[in-house]
């Protein structure tokens, strides 16, 4: 046998023993891999089950806290009239303007910062006081006053002199006293 | 004569080629390896995380609770307070 044959023999048989080492071990790394994702797929599907029903029950929760809202907007619409929004803008800065869209109407917003005097007359007036003034005239004041600091919460901690006074009707429950079932 | 060495000479440079894409092709399956194991761990975390879903249920059935008083409590308002 010729030198040059010889070569030959031995280079193609290496290549063929290259071939077979390199493809065995990828085939190796395959497999490795294969058995990888059939794990990855079991922690998927596990997942996908277990978020499935989130989208339902947040659905649920949301219909549960949009009725809440609604009904608390009507309420306000309801008693408060023109003030809803300057309201809803003192306790969630920000949402007045879409209130408003929410309920189709439009116009100015007024906030009313921490002190809402109508609903302190409203209080006053349950425990005997004056006549709360009405929602426009309430609105208008809020305007005219200099900016009050905005806590983003309304609160009444400044009762008027009739809610403080004793009341006028022996009897009548008060917050202030006047416990007669003590 | 010749034409053999030139054939020797093809023949190293296929095989010098052939171990240099083997090789490559080897290397990135064994680089995808821990990777896929890598995912294999997030996925389980992630699934772990996610036992506490089922008590959005729970939270759920509070919130429906929440805003059935927040109803009967404005019912109280409505009557109790004048309209505007």
């Amino acid at each position: 046998m010729e030198l040059p044959v010889a070569i030959i023999l031995l280079l193609i048989t290496l290549i063929v023993l290259a071939l077979a080492v390199f493809l065995i071990a990828t085939i190796v790394e395959l497999g490795k891999i294969n058995a990888g994702l059939a794990s990855v797929l079991d922690g998927v599907g596990e997942i996908a089950t277990k978020t499935a029903p989130v989208n339902g029950v947040l659905d649920a929760i949301n219909g549960t806290l949009v009725a809440g809202r609604n009904l608390l907007e009507g309420l306000a619409l309801k008693k408060a009239g023109p003030d809803a929004a300057g309201l809803v803008e003192s306790c969630f800065p920000g949402e007045g303007q879409r209130f408003l869209a929410r309920i189709g109407r439009s116009g100015t917003i007024v906030p009313f910062g921490e002190d809402y005097p109508r609903g302190a007359a409203i209080l006053g007036s349950l425990l005997g006081g004056p006549a709360p003034p009405s929602p426009g005239e309430a609105q208008a004041a809020a305007a005219a006053a200099p900016a009050a600091p905005r806590s983003g919460r309304i609160s009444l901690r400044k009762p008027s002199p009739a809610a403080v006074a004793p009341p006028t009707v022996p009897g009548r429950l008060s917050a202030k006293g006047s416990r007669p079932w003590e | 004569m010749a034409i053999l060495w030139i054939m020797v000479l093809v023949l190293v440079v296929t095989l010098l080629a052939l171990a240099v894409l083997l090789k490559g092709v080897l290397g990135a399956a064994r680089s995808i390896t821990p990777v896929v194991t890598a995912i294999d761990g997030v996925a389980a975390a992630a699934s772990r995380d996610l036992d506490a879903v089922i008590a959005l249920v729970t939270t759920q059935n509070y919130i429906s609770q929440v805003v059935a008083g927040l109803a009967n409590y404005g019912g109280s308002l409505d009557a109790a307070l004048p309209d505007a």
